[in-house]
């Protein structure tokens, strides 16, 4: 018996209307599955629906056709079973640290002490001790995208949902907040799915890749990554890392180019 | 090293370099970002002021067209001990404090309505807009000849021009809230009331503040206006009859105290803003 499905997206379609004009047709039959405890990346270019795919796994936007399991339970809308670390500043300015890592648990009804106490946890999981107080504009990016994981974990998610949450860091951030990810999903033992359009991160990062086509998105492929673990930065230059990082390549490479040319 | 040695000897004791640190110090000190230095910054332009003033009246010798700034300070003691300026700043400050307390409350609770519903704003933003540019302070002779000279014309007149500042700036502060922090909200299962109090109307607030501030420099112009075209007291009374017996010290005087009024408002609510938005500054 293998471990049982912790996601499961079936015959998944998402359509979105425009009044007077044709509808999008964003994803098509998206179906796949993630066991508990995984690491799951999905790649696509841009405009391949993995940012609306994501919002709707969290429960943001509703599918046109087909459905989400959590644990065999359909999503219906926003939950306590998923948490979600955006991509940009999605911080409140005016919280310090401690406070926003605390916010999805005080939006719960957690006491402030008992969701500050728990926040606290997250605060020295994710490396931020010492910058409870302080207040997200007086952090760079990277400590930024730390509070915006820590948030997300605080609330104690069966599953982990990451919507490129590096995009807006430099490279050399970027690489060490991956290393921090990594660390962190291995110390909190998480079901963790993350969006990227970076192939390296995803394939450096997960046990399995999800390829996306562009629109309307379906799965192209799934690629697993026999890379053995705890994976360090040296991976990335190794010929087993680059040759899974080119076959994903290949296969959105001229998707890739179309979107460069054309943005819809 | 010669040049240096020939300009120490023009000051002796100070050399040129630590005179030049000191001013270059006393520049900083302006320029950095803390209260006392704000403060003295306030202090320094008034000094400007001051000092512009006093050079302006010697050159200018018709007293009833300008009297140097010792002779308005001497007007003022006289209208304090007389009792005047109490009598005067009770009925200003009463009328003025009070509509300017109510037209925030209504202000904001106007842009909330206008804010939460689409259809209101849309039919109710061209009406606001008009009542918003026609210049209401030309309907004082109007609302006096409704509500009569005293409290209740002054206190609308003020609420009228006072209030529209308030209700546009928190439609627009609440209109305004990141989508980015709402949809966050939303993926940690906010409920609607939970994105209000803990998203949109933190995000307005600073907004709402610096229409207050707006609505206070206003408050000051209706209340003035008000008390001209009818009171018995009040600064605007207490002006327009200085000016009938061309007493410009008095009239000055007066000026100033609202001036002051104006400044003191505004800076508080400033300080506000800058306490409730310190994200905004950096």
């Amino acid at each position: 018996m293998s471990a049982p499905f912790r996601l499961r997206i079936e015959n998944l379609d998402k359509t979105f209307t425009r009044p007077g004009k044709p509808p999008i047709d964003a994803l098509r039959g998206i179906a796949m599955s993630i066991r508990e405890g995984e690491f799951v990346s999905i790649v696509g270019a841009s405009g391949s629906g993995k940012s609306t795919l994501l919002r709707i796994i969290d429960g943001l936007l509703p599918a046109s056709a087909g459905a989400v399991y959590v644990d065999d339970q359909p999503v219906t809308g926003p939950g306590r079973d998923r948490a979600m670390a955006f991509q940009q500043d999605s911080l409140l300015p005016w919280k310090t640290v401690i406070e926003n890592v605390a916010y999805g648990l005080r939006l719960g009804g957690t006491p402030r002490a008992k969701a500050h106490a728990v926040a606290q946890r997250f605060v020295d999981l994710t490396g931020l001790a010492g910058f409870e107080n302080s207040y997200p504009h007086q952090l760079s990016g990277g400590m930024r995208q730390r509070v915006n994981i820590a948030r997300a974990l605080a609330v104690d998610p069966k599953i982990l949902l990451l919507d490129e949450p590096f995009a807006a860091l430099d490279a050399q951030t970027r690489e060490i907040m991956q290393t921090e990810l990594l660390r962190i999903w291995q110390e909190s033992r998480k079901t963790v799915l993350l969006i990227t359009h970076q192939i390296d991160e995803a394939v450096f990062l997960s046990e399995y890749v999800v390829v996306l086509s562009a629109r309307p998105g379906t799965v192209r492929a799934t690629i697993p990554v026999p890379i053995s673990r705890p994976r360090s930065l040296d991976v990335k230059r190794q010929p087993e890392f680059l040759a899974i990082v080119d076959r994903i390549w290949k296969m959105i490479e001229a998707e890739v180019r179309a979107s460069l040319t054309f943005s819809p | 090293m010669a040049k240096k040695d020939l300009a120490a000897k023009h000051v002796p004791g100070i050399r040129a370099e630590d005179r030049w640190r000191l001013v270059r110090n006393i520049y900083d000190f302006f320029e950095r970002d803390s209260q006392t230095a704000a403060v003295a910054r306030i202090l320094l332009s008034m000094l400007c002021v001051l000092v512009v003033w006093k050079i302006a009246s010697l050159f200018v010798t018709n007293r009833l067209l300008l009297v140097p700034p010792e002779d308005v300070a001497r007007a003022l003691i006289g209208e304090v001990r007389r009792g005047a300026m109490w009598t005067n700043a009770t009925a200003t400050v009463t009328a003025v404090g009070s509509s300017f307390v109510v037209s925030v409350i209504v202000g904001v609770g106007i842009g909330l309505a206008l804010a939460s519903s689409r259809l209101l704003s849309l039919t109710g933003g061209p009406v606001l807009s008009a009542l918003n540019s026609i210049p209401i302070i030309a309907l004082a002779p109007l609302f006096i000849a409704w509500l009569g000279l005293g409290f209740a014309s002054k206190f609308v007149l003020v609420l009228m021009v006072a209030v529209f500042p308030v209700v546009v700036t928190t439609e627009a502060g609440l209109r305004a809230a990141d989508k980015q922090l709402i949809e966050a909200a939303r993926s940690f299962n906010a409920t609607a009331t939970q994105i209000f109090t803990t998203v949109t109307f933190p995000f307005a607030l600073p907004f709402i503040v610096s229409g207050i501030r707006v609505a206070w420099a206003r408050a000051l112009v209706g209340i003035v206006v008000a008390e001209f075209f009818g009171s018995f007291a009040g600064f605007g009374f207490a002006i327009l009859s200085a000016s009938q017996t061309f007493d410009t010290a008095r009239v000055l005087g007066y000026v100033i105290v609202l001036g002051v009024m104006g400044l003191l408002g505004s800076v508080l609510l400033e300080a506000l803003e800058h306490r409730l938005a310190p994200w905004r500054q950096e």
